[in-house]
């Protein structure tokens, strides 16, 4: 093999390691590392949301399990504070 | 929630309900079997299944800010991409006037105090006892 190839794949590979060492160690260990890769990345993006934009809206259930909600019904005479989470 | 109790009087709160962070079938995160609350669930694959664990929380931990649940087809998570957790101010015109970061590391509830802070001023109640999720952030 090409010398430059040979440690151009090295080096790729020594990057490859650290990266997921340091994926280990902000995730909590190896194999959280992997869940993250698998089951958190795909679900988190940054957004395209700006400050100034008009707010989106969508419809939410009520914890009667049958009632309906527009988030834009809670907008307009005050400031709405939207805290977005799960219970785990 | 700390936070709502020193500022419900001069804005309003909606808690959103949104796709589970941690369930048992995805990444369950230690902390979670560790907890003494012992919050274990696995990702609910029905409104049905939605509502009950977000209606567990909202007993468990008797908690009073207004509450809605994302549908099924996370429309509300997809169009503020607010997974795992976010936080948004929406102004009185309807305008996104804060947007914070993801959690849990961007996750900023100061971040919104100050926000609020700006407008009326510094709030604080004696505090109440924390949910877990308050810990949390």
């Amino acid at each position: 093999m090409n010398p430059v190839a040979k440690w151009g794949l090295i080096s790729v590979g020594v990057l490859l390691v650290a990266a997921y060492a340091g994926l280990s160690v902000m995730a909590g260990g190896p194999k959280d590392a992997l869940f993250m890769l698998r089951y958190a990345l795909p679900h988190m993006h940054r957004g395209t949301l700006k400050v100034g934009d008009d707010a989106p809206d969508a419809v939410l259930v009520d914890l009667d399990g049958a009632s309906r909600f527009h988030i834009r019904e809670r907008t307009g005479a005050r400031p709405l504070v939207l805290v977005f989470g799960s219970f785990t | 929630m700390q936070l709502y109790d020193d500022y419900k009087d001069h804005v309003d709160f909606l808690t959103i309900y949104i796709r589970e962070a941690h369930p048992q079938d995805e990444w369950q995160m230690k902390s979670n079997l560790k907890d003494k609350d012992d919050v274990c669930y696995t990702q609910p694959k029905n409104l049905e299944q939605r509502v009950a664990i977000a209606s567990d929380f909202t007993k468990r931990f008797k908690f009073g800010v207004p509450f809605g649940i994302d549908q099924m087809s996370n429309a509300a998570n997809d169009a503020y991409a607010a997974w795992p957790e976010r936080l948004y101010v929406i102004d009185e015109t309807g305008h996104i006037s804060y947007k914070g970061g993801n959690g849990p590391f961007k996750y900023d509830p100061k971040e919104v105090r100050a926000w609020l802070a700006q407008r009326y001023g510094e709030v604080k109640h004696p505090e109440a006892a924390a949910t877990p999720a308050e810990k949390k952030s």
